[in-house]
């Protein structure tokens, strides 16, 4: 008997069950930022908008938009603000609609002079 | 096994051409939703036994292309779900874009499409292909929807391949779409406002 056809029983199936149950290894998957409000103001808000490589963050009065569309996970906008910005974890961002990718995050905390 | 797959979405089509309840949808508002609703159904369920899949480049850095082929390798291995990569597109029902669909492959991504028997799904694949990277200008369009109607967004840079088999199960109807309920707001430690 083949060795390979031994060596696969022992270490059993890899192939991943994903629909059916979750994925271990999407634990490590590079995923968008989530931004917590009370650490977010203006000031930081627009640093965040300069830094955004691909354009997927912008400011309009009070209300960060993200675009998850836009987002590549570079992680710039964590390592500027690491207090207002986290990694969401989130893989499963299939959308039928563009529209429902773009998340509106208010700003709660008053700008700092 | 492709010549053997490949005449039954059109023959699945021409019978749904010919299905009554088509004619029926002028009837009325509520009729017409239920006509729709029951025929995507139908092509749901038929396109969810057996789907093919053809990629177009539209101008990626080809990151995206080395995921969609991983979702072929043993670990994902999307054969078990019914999925099947073809090198035709008259042979697909899929078709899977990345890149930022730049100008100079419109007449062949127009063909590409155009020779993909209906009903077809379009899926746009990565941060390039929803118009992240390259804003429009003379030689991109930025994002795959100014050349052709996309059914599913699948954002990434590149998306992994678990996320574009959940892309692959929302386009098929066979896993609802979680993103529209996310919020990207992160749940903040009870510590109280600051400032």
């Amino acid at each position: 008997m083949p060795l390979w056809f031994l060596r696969g029983l022992r270490r059993g199936v890899v192939t991943t069950h994903y629909p059916a149950r979750p994925d271990p290894s999407a634990a490590g998957l590079p995923t968008p930022p989530a931004f917590s409000p009370l650490h977010l103001d203006r000031r930081i808000a627009d640093h965040l908008c300069g830094i955004c490589p691909s354009r997927a963050l912008r400011r309009e009065d009070d209300m960060l938009i993200f675009d998850v569309g836009c987002c590549t996970a570079c992680g710039r906008c964590r390592d500027a603000a690491p207090e207002a910005v986290t990694v969401s974890g989130e893989f499963e961002l299939a959308a039928t609609g563009r529209a429902s990718l773009v998340k509106h995050i208010p700003l709660f905390r008053e700008a700092q002079a | 096994m492709t010549s053997d797959r490949s005449p039954q979405p059109s023959a699945a089509g021409q019978q749904r051409a010919e299905d009554p309840g088509i004619s029926m949808a002028a009837a009325g508002g509520d009729q017409e939703r239920m006509v729709a609703g029951r025929l995507r159904d139908t092509i749901a369920s038929q396109f969810g036994r057996s789907l093919h899949i053809r990629t177009l480049d539209t101008g990626s850095c080809a990151v995206c292309e080395q995921e969609i082929r991983l979702l072929a390798a043993p670990h994902y291995d999307l054969h078990r779900l019914g999925f099947f990569f073809t090198p035709a597109p008259r042979h697909a029902d899929l078709l899977m874009v990345t890149g930022p669909a730049i100008r100079a492959f419109d007449v062949a991504a127009r063909k590409a499409y155009d020779a993909i028997p209906g009903p077809k799904i379009v899926i746009a694949t990565g941060a390039c292909a929803l118009g992240g990277v390259y804003p429009a200008d003379a030689f991109t369009h930025s994002a795959v929807d100014a050349i052709f109607p996309v059914d599913v967004w699948v954002p990434g840079c590149p998306p992994s391949p678990l996320a574009l088999l959940q892309g692959l199960l929302v386009a098929v109807n066979r896993l609802a779409e979680k993103s529209a309920a996310m919020s990207f707001i992160a749940d903040d430690p009870a510590e109280g406002v600051p400032g």
